[in-house]
């Protein structure tokens, strides 16, 4: 949610938060211009340094959901490519800067390629390590770094009357490109992807979201602008050595930064960065710097992680919510939007194809003590709606999550499309055709419904992952879908406030999105009233007289012998027969296999 | 026989809805009651709610003629009511000696009582001494169920309720698992399980429940209910005549 | 070949210094899964605390450990009640964030204190050598890992013997379960966390006499509390005490047969090594956090 939603609460005119911005902007653009006085200056350019940094680190933090306590080594990075292109090469330092973004860039890039197989706290473990390697390299590689001793930059040769205002002003441009940077990427789809990535990494891989990717791509727009403004920054301090350039400290204070300003907000990062500064300025000249900053960004740390998790921005915004709780219609039980009816050419032929869309061969696979699956097999025939039934531990939802790819079979084969995809990741299964429901509904439920509805991912596209994530193309087609399920009227509600049934209607749409050919529906009837139930059988059959094949796992009998044909009986991770609904209902192992395995004592186990 | 444990009219819930509607459930002492019913039906949570994991809105649950349906769940332990729940409660790194032991915790200070209370459980769990020092995590799925069933009758409890003992074993195992529980009636307690496995459930009861929507629909012999036709119809689809109309699930 | 022996035997006896350090940072993570970063700091705090015995009143730091052990103790139940337990339902990311900055707190608690210069305690051994038949093991080292030793030993048994001990196990392994049979959780943890803490406590008085430190020090202890994390998993204290001597044993060989000053590098070039290869961690345990179904 963005500040100017959480303005818009407080019950501030958009146009007047946008005045504010605009007066400040003025403010700071015309500084050096009325004032000689070089401490705000200063202060004013380490507090830029800071902002570009926290706008950056509020891309993968933020939005992303990933921590990088290494942010200052890009700082690092580019001061020393700036340094040592100076005073190896020669030119004017500045024209170093954009190399200095790169460097960066491409540090990012290597990090996130190592990284990407991992998870949450280990991103945080790497990005210390690598500040602290690069360290390291900075002091020992002394031929290229001068080591210890730093490298010294010329003084700049421009007019004295000038001051600082080259410095000035670099940084601010460098702050509105990130700002810009950093809004023009959460109106994309790269956004809504990142921030799905941080409210349900597994759902995103789901959608067709190459998880490594994007966060490469959000890790290296957090370093490419700060790369640049420590290359400014270092030609500005004209001194470069390893303890001040790969500073710890200055890596908290821009995590201090985002997480008070507020994460996943546009402004917020910049408000921290504007009070962290002056902080720091206090800490060096009122307490002689050194341990009393230590304390003071440390202490200022843990409290804000205790006590203010969420920043002051989202925090104020769940005081005020909770205060104004104006009537904001009651979303749940909320009554059925009306349904459109899907555009689109019908299937030439209804009912199968003949053809085997889906075959599952030998699947295996077991849990601690547990066999889910014991050689499963079974085949979905195209244009067909399948179900899928069994008793309670039969192994349904396991074999729906090996197909789906969210879990890797010990032994078998899963065929797609005459592909074999059980070595997929879940985004190139999602691309080849395959959509998958949940049964508890996974929705992000910090984006609105349509957020929720653009984010999926058809194919790896630079097209796709530029366009818009509530106007344009995309946002247009998902809107088309909201209307298809009934849901578009909460096209702009957060996902968090709708209803069970509300939300299966979603997740609905976000799979569609994806224009799937096949599509595995886990337990869709469940937990909903009739009402909705029948709707959704409305939809199914409608999607699949447009060609979309269905595979249902459900425990509704009437609603399985109603719609689906054929029915798979799974039971003991086994598929044991398939048929016609009335065949099945009349398969004595199939009863046996619901009312357990026949059992017979030796002796009775106790007298009644 | 008389009356151990009864549920009368227990109503209880998750926040969102009722998951129970009234149940009314007596068990008598010596019994081995099997509470059978489609998903949903409310099984799982009738245990929860006699273990003082969850509390009931509405009803009452007396034990040995105390009502117990308000107080926490360490004191109904002691009072002697034990479970042994449905997903894996083994300590998979601690050997099988140590799991058993940790099921006396709240009995640690008297050592005497612990050891004697040992001995006794492996003599009725043999596996238990045979392996007492393997790693409980190697163990196959019927041994661990009964590693966590020897665990549970470590405080020497009067009523031992299961939750789905059978749920994930094969047949081998289910004999493992038999013998087991035929080895804790035998030794006086009395048994109160939730099977989704029917007829390994009920062949394996004297008394047999039958639940659904959070109601109970039928209460009788074990093998009663399993010869009951209409029984059947429940776990397949169609709705059994007697039953009072399911309530509309929510959206 | 006498420099290979005498750089695995030095690497062994660094690890088991090493080994003594992870297992608090491995007991706190099974039980809590709390990854505490502040493990290093409060490893230098301990180093203080024994140098400052040895310099007051001439208690030598091995034994010291009879002071600052219990000491570190109380600590950790204080900690523990003032932010950790709060934190216990925390996601992993934010308990990071909130030890670090604990320990950058310590850090300058530290430097207020006993000031920013190096220190090292000196007792009559700090300079000595055994000498066996060419291998040349300093005193100190010896001493240190053989006290490691038997404090790791105590552990042990404390673990494995008593029902405490089982309680903490139990845990780890399975909470539910062990809150079903009556384990009281909070009281387990915040014991787990205090005793964590004693065990850095001991670590850190051999710390004082093996190494000259300063507040400082601690960035490269948190290299070592990932790279062991990452080597050995969090699984097990076989798992950590593996890590450690993995550690232990690169680091020494980088010295002797590439330069002292890369050696600083090898926690944090096994980290990005390990990590690329099997994300993993090389025993398996779960650095990813688990998979949804």
């Amino acid at each position: 949610m963005s500040t100017v939603d959480t303005v818009e609460r407080i019950g501030l005119d958009r146009r007047l938060w946008r005045g504010v911005i605009a007066v400040a902007a003025v403010l700071l653009i015309a500084y050096p211009l009325l004032s000689d006085d070089l401490f705000y200056q200063n202060m004013i350019i380490l507090s830029l340094v800071l902002a570009v940094g926290a706008v950056g680190l509020n891309i993968i933090m933020g939005y992303a959901g990933y921590i990088s306590l290494g942010q200052s080594a890009f700082i690092g990075l580019g001061a020393y490519t700036v340094g040592i292109a100076t005073t190896r090469i020669g030119g004017d330092p500045f024209v170093w800067v954009p190399l200095a973004g790169l460097v960066a860039a491409a540090f990012a890039a290597l990090l996130g390629v190592i990284a990407m197989r991992t998870r949450g706290f280990a991103f945080v473990i790497i990005t210390i390590a690598a500040l602290f390697i690069l360290q390291i390299v900075a002091i020992n590689w002394d031929s290229l770094t001068q080591g210890t001793s730093g490298i010294t930059l010329p003084l700049p040769r421009w007019d004295i009357s000038i001051q600082n205002w080259p410095f000035y002003y670099t940084l601010i441009a460098l702050l509105g490109a990130s700002l810009l940077l950093s809004w023009w990427i959460r109106r994309t789809k790269i956004g809504t992807g990142l921030l799905a990535i941080r409210e349900d990494e597994d759902k995103a891989a789901t959608i067709g979201i190459d998880t490594p990717v994007y966060k490469i791509i959000g890790f290296m727009a957090s370093a490419v602008f700060l790369g640049m403004a420590g290359g400014v920054y270092g030609y500005y301090i004209a001194f470069i050595d390893p303890t001040a350039m790969f500073d710890i400290v200055i890596s908290v204070q821009i995590i201090l930064a985002v997480i008070l300003g507020g994460r996943g907000t546009l402004w917020g990062p910049v408000l921290g960065a504007a009070t962290i500064e002056p902080l720091n300025e206090l800490a060096n000249q009122q307490f002689g710097g050194g341990n009393s900053r230590l304390l003071i960004f440390g202490g200022l740390l843990t409290l804000t992680i205790l006590l203010l998790p969420k920043g002051i921005i989202p925090s104020v915004r769940d005081l005020l919510e909770r205060r104004t709780k104006r009537g904001r219609a009651a979303l749940v039980g909320g009554r059925l939007g009306e349904r459109r009816a899907l555009n689109g050419r019908p299937a030439t032929a209804t009912g199968g194809t003949g053809r085997n869309l889906l075959e599952v061969k030998g699947l295996h696979k077991h849990f601690e003590g547990v066999r889910a699956l014991d050689g499963c097999s079974f085949a979905v025939e195209e244009g067909t709606i399948t179900g899928l039934i069994g008793p309670n531990g039969s192994g349904k939802t396991t074999a729906f999550n090996l197909i789906g790819g969210t879990m890797r079979a010990d032994a078998g084969e899963v065929w797609f499309d005459g592909r074999r995809i059980d070595r997929l990741s879940p985004w190139r299964r999602a691309y080849a055709g395959l959509g998958r429901t949940f049964q508890i509904t996974r929705v992000f439920t910090d984006m609105t419904v349509l957020e929720n509805v653009v984010a999926p991912l058809r194919s790896f596209s630079w097209r796709q992952l530029r366009a818009g994530a509530v106007s344009g193309e995309e946002a247009a087609r998902a809107e088309e879908l909201l209307a298809f399920a009934g849901m578009a009227e909460y096209r702009d509600e957060r996902a968090e406030a709708l209803s069970f049934g509300q939300r299966k209607l979603v997740e609905l749409a976000q799979v569609l999105m994806l224009d799937p050919k096949l599509i595995l529906l886990d337990e869709p009837a469940g937990g909903i009233n009739p009402t909705l139930i029948a709707r959704i059988a409305e939809m199914i059959r409608e999607l699949n007289a447009q060609g979309k094949t269905f595979l249902i796992v459900e425990h509704n009998m009437p609603l399985v012998l109603g719609l689906c044909e054929p029915v798979l009986v799974l039971a003991s991770g086994e598929c044991i027969s398939t048929g016609t609904p009335d065949e099945i209902q009349r398969d004595q192992q199939v009863l046996d296999a619901y009312l357990g395995a026949d059992f017979q004592l030796e002796e009775p186990v106790a007298a009644p | 026989m008389s009356t151990m444990l009864r549920l009368d009219g227990v109503v209880a819930g998750y926040g969102a809805g009722d998951v129970l509607q009234g149940v009314d459930l007596t068990v008598d002492g010596g019994s081995v009651t099997c509470i059978v019913g489609p998903n949903g039906a409310g099984k799982s949570t009738v245990l929860r709610a006699i273990s003082g994991l969850l509390r009931p809105s509405n009803g009452a649950i007396v034990y040995q003629e105390q009502e117990i349906h308000r107080r926490a769940p360490d004191e109904i332990l002691e009072l002697g009511v034990t479970q042994v729940p449905q997903s894996d409660a083994l300590f998979a790194n601690l050997s099988v000696r140590e799991n058993v032991l940790m099921g006396a915790y709240i009995a640690r200070r008297d050592r005497k009582l612990v050891e004697r209370r040992y001995a006794e459980v492996s003599e009725l769990f043999p596996l238990v001494g045979e392996r007492s020092d393997e790693r409980a995590g190697n163990l196959s799925g019927g041994q661990r169920r009964s590693v966590e069933f020897a665990r549970s009758l470590m405080l020497d409890p009067s009523l031992v309720m299961l939750d789905e003992p059978s749920v994930g074993l094969d047949p081998k195992a289910l004999k493992v698992v038999a013998a087991a529980m035929k080895r804790m009636v035998e030794a006086g307690k009395t048994l109160l399980l939730v099977e989704q496995n029917v007829r390994f459930g009920l062949r394996m009861s004297t008394h047999g429940v039958v639940m659904e929507s959070g109601r109970v629909l039928m209460h009788d012999r074990a093998d009663a209910v399993l010869n009951n036709p209409e029984m059947t119809d429940l776990f397949f689809g169609g709705t059994p005549t007697k039953a009072p109309p399911p309530t509309a699930a929510r959206a | 070949m006498t420099e290979f022996i005498q750089a695995t035997a030095f690497g062994l006896l660094i690890g088991g210094v090493y080994a003594l350090f992870a297992s608090g940072l491995t007991l706190i993570f099974g039980v809590m899964k709390v990854i505490n970063i502040a493990h290093g700091a409060l490893l230098i705090l301990g180093a203080f605390l024994a140098f400052t015995l040895w310099e007051q009143f001439g208690l030598d730091p091995l034994a010291s450990i009879l002071i600052t052990a219990p000491a570190m103790f109380v600590l950790g139940l204080a900690l523990y009640v003032a932010m950790i337990g709060p934190l216990r339902s925390a996601p992993l990311s934010s308990t990071v964030l909130l030890t670090f900055g604990l320990a950058l707190v310590i850090e300058a608690v530290m430097g207020l204190v006993w000031g920013n210069n190096s220190r090292s305690a000196r007792p009559s051994y700090f300079d000595q050598s055994f000498d066996l038949s060419g291998i040349v093991l300093p005193k100190a080292q010896v001493y240190a890992s053989i006290v490691a030793i038997l404090v790791l030993a105590l552990l042990w048994l404390f673990l494995n013997r008593t029902w405490t001990g089982r309680a903490i196990r139990a845990a780890s392994a399975n909470v539910q379960g062990a809150a079903l049979v009556g384990v009281n959780i909070a009281r387990v943890s915040a014991l787990t966390f205090a005793v964590g803490l004693a065990t850095v406590g001991a670590a850190g008085s051999m710390v004082s006499v093996l190494y000259p430190f300063l507040p400082g020090s601690h960035y490269i202890w948190i290299a070592r509390v990932l790279s062991i994390i990452v080597l050995g998993g969090l699984g097990s204290l076989q798992g950590a005490v593996l890590g450690a001597m993995l550690l232990g044993l690169a680091e020494v060989y980088t010295q002797t047969y590439i330069s002292t000053a890369w050696a600083t590098a090898v926690p944090y070039v096994l980290i990005f090594v390990v990590l690329f290869f099997r994300p993993q961690g090389l025993m398996g345990t779960r650095l990813r956090e688990d998979v949804a179904v």
